[in-house]
């Protein structure tokens, strides 16, 4: 079933795919910024606290200026501990004991850096420049705070979301594809039908479909109706043909019969060789033109159905003490036009009735892609050295050795509108074997 | 012996009559389908030539309704359809044998006559070889004992209609519906005529008399 749903699946599939990717990626960044931008906010804020802080812990003391060290929090002594200050007033400069030997830099402008700056140890700062005027002076504090724990966080978070994000992409692919098998059930039904359609199991598509596939199935059953009422209207038509050409030559055989005619015997014979040809010719015509080819649905030949009626006609034309036996498969089709199939196996199981002392036998089976329709019988045969000349398109030895008949003519015609092929041999009865083998169609 | 043609085309209808009726059968003709279903049925015809394409009721369906009615008469399907699809139906529908045209005169007389054999029994039999007799259809003249005699034509239908009815009591009104066509004066005069030509050629025994009854051929070779 997957496999015919494989296109409208997969371009579904696919465009899902690719939207959700790209929303699902857009989303987790654009959360992942926003959420990058509040916490900055926040913890700038947070170091223009500790600046103020800083200012605040600033004294006039015996030389000067003093930084009270008892008002600088810990974080700031413990070397390479995240937090830094530097504070600049006129020649005075105070740096955190924890920045070591790193010197923070110096950002032109107040308030938070926009970039974050590479520390020591690969930490990366978040820079606050705050300027204050104390004690008639200008003081300049920076102060920094390390960003990475805060950055590895996120990135933990984007693995995570990631996870979490194919873990859901994979579950809605999925569903997706089960959601759409589903509502597409109904061209799935219409393919089985077509393929049971092929196989002759059906005569027309069920024309309870949704709506959206109505017109196709009614297109395509009234296609069907179409080309069977065709093949139907010029089948008559070409029987009314027949006809129409056949009844006078009738008369003019009976004709050239007349007594009239005794003292002309070559007048005669001439007359009865052209009306001869002219039957043949117009028997093989209409012949060939009423051939259809594969099978309309319905008008499959089954074996079963088909060869009880066949053998008893003939075993009722040539009475005679004559077995005819066929043996196929239980429920085995042959998938061309019933018609032909009857005029094929006619003609060659008569053909093979004329010759045969006691025994005809058909015999279909089926290999992989080639139906297999062989006849036996016990009559004499014909020598090897000749059967290529009968098969020999052109050659007229069949007619010959028919009587008066075309039944190889006809049944070359109908092999070859089957492309198939057709081979004499000798068959274990004694007599010749016909073996004609025909391509499955859809093969 | 007394056939029916159901043809639809008057040369070849004619033709057919023409033929048949030199090889010693009587002939009645009809056109239409639906004449031939009432008349084919009630007539005593020996061998019906039917037609498939008629007006009036197509011959297919007419010989289905003939079977249907239990009427058994032998029936040879003469149609230009000549597919073997339409051979079977033809012959599933009840027909005896399938003829396609054109066909040569001398097919069709040779069908005739193994039709006529098989309906009375003589199964399998290339001429009519009855109690010492064997007739000549082609050449309408009787062997016996290796010695050929020439018959009339009158005198043919009489011998073919005794032998295919050898042993049997016939009456004459029966000879008279199986000897004539449905045109035809009938007078019984007439047939004891024949059955005395019959006797003086093949020797007197050949045919019995069973008075009030009619007569009984019994051949050569019987006792």
């Amino acid at each position: 079933m997957m496999r015919a749903l494989n296109s409208i699946q997969q371009r579904l599939s696919i465009s899902l795919i690719a939207v959700l990717i790209l929303v699902g990626l857009v989303l987790a960044q654009m959360s992942l910024w926003l959420f990058d931008q509040g916490l900055r906010r926040y913890l700038e804020n947070h170091l223009q606290d500790e600046a103020e802080l800083l200012v605040a812990a600033l004294a006039r003391g015996a030389n000067g200026i003093e930084l009270n060290q008892q008002h600088v929090s810990a974080a700031y002594h413990r070397p390479f501990s995240g937090h830094y200050f530097c504070i600049d007033l006129d020649e005075q400069q105070w740096r955190s004991r924890s920045s070591w030997d790193f010197s923070l830099p110096e950002p032109a402008q107040q308030g938070l850096m926009q970039e974050l700056v590479d520390g020591p140890q690969a930490q990366q700062l978040l820079i606050v420049r705050a300027d204050y005027r104390r004690f008639g002076k200008n003081i300049l504090i920076v102060v920094a705070q390390d960003y990475t724990p805060m950055l590895d966080s996120f990135r933990r978070v984007q693995w995570i979301g990631g996870g979490i994000g194919l873990g859901a992409l994979l579950l809605l692919v999925l569903l997706q594809r089960y959601l759409v098998a589903r509502a597409l059930q109904p061209l799935e039904q219409v393919r089985t039908q077509i393929a049971q359609l092929q196989q002759g199991q059906r005569a027309q598509l069920d024309a309870q479909v949704p709506q959206e596939l109505q017109p196709l199935v009614q297109q395509i059953n009234h296609l069907l109706h179409h080309t069977e009422d065709n093949l139907t209207r010029s089948r008559n038509a070409l029987g009314n043909l027949g006809h129409a050409l056949k009844t006078p030559l009738a008369i003019l055989f009976s004709l050239a019969n007349r007594q009239e005619l005794n003292s002309h015997q070559e007048l005669r014979d001439n007359l009865r060789n052209q009306l001869t040809h002219m039957q043949e010719r117009i028997s093989r015509e209409l012949g060939r033109a009423r051939l259809a080819g594969e099978a309309l649905p319905g008008a499959y030949f089954v074996c079963a159905t088909e060869l009880p009626d066949l053998v008893g006609t003939l075993a009722q034309i040539h009475g005679r003490n004559l077995t005819i036996t066929w043996s196929a498969a239980d429920n085995l089709r042959l998938p061309w036009d019933r018609q032909d199939m009857l005029e094929l196996l006619g003609n060659l199981l008569d053909n093979a009735c004329k010759w045969a002392q006691q025994k005809v036998a058909l015999n279909i089976t089926q290999d992989n892609n080639h139906f297999i329709l062989t006849i036996d019988d016990d009559g004499p045969g014909i020598a090897p050295e000749l059967r290529t000349q009968v098969l020999n398109r052109g050659a007229r030895i069949d007619e010959q050795i028919q009587g008066h008949g075309l039944g190889l003519g006809i049944v070359r015609d109908i092999v070859e509108h089957c492309k198939g092929e057709l081979g004499l041999h000798e068959s274990p009865f004694g007599g010749l074997q016909v073996v004609i083998r025909l391509p499955a169609p859809n093969s | 012996m007394r056939l029916l043609i159901v043809e639809d085309n008057v040369a070849l209808a004619d033709e057919l009559t023409a033929d048949l009726q030199r090889a010693g059968y009587a002939v009645d003709w009809l056109a239409d389908g639906r004449d031939a279903l009432y008349q084919g049925a009630s007539e005593p015809y020996d061998l019906i030539l039917l037609d498939l394409g008629l007006p009036g009721k197509s011959g297919l369906e007419i010989l289905r309704e003939w079977r249907a009615t239990g009427m058994n008469r032998p029936v040879l399907i003469l149609t230009a359809r000549d597919h073997w699809a339409e051979r079977i139906d033809g012959l599933k529908a009840g027909a005896d044998d399938y003829l396609t045209k054109p066909f040569h005169p001398e097919e069709l007389q040779l069908r005739i006559q193994a039709l006529l054999r098989r309906a009375h029994g003589q199964v399998n039999q290339p001429q009519l070889d009855v109690a010492g007799l064997q007739l000549d259809e082609a050449h309408q003249t009787v062997i016996k004992q290796g010695e050929q005699i020439e018959l009339t034509a009158a005198e043919f239908s009489l011998l073919r209609y005794f032998m295919l009815h050898c042993g049997k009591i016939i009456s004459k009104s029966q000879l008279n519906d199986h000897l004539y066509d449905g045109e035809s004066e009938r007078d019984s005069n007439v047939i004891e005529v024949h059955v005395n030509h019959l006797r003086s050629k093949l020797g007197k025994s050949a045919i019995e008399t069973k008075r009030g009854q009619g007569y009984r051929f019994i051949g050569i070779d019987s006792p």
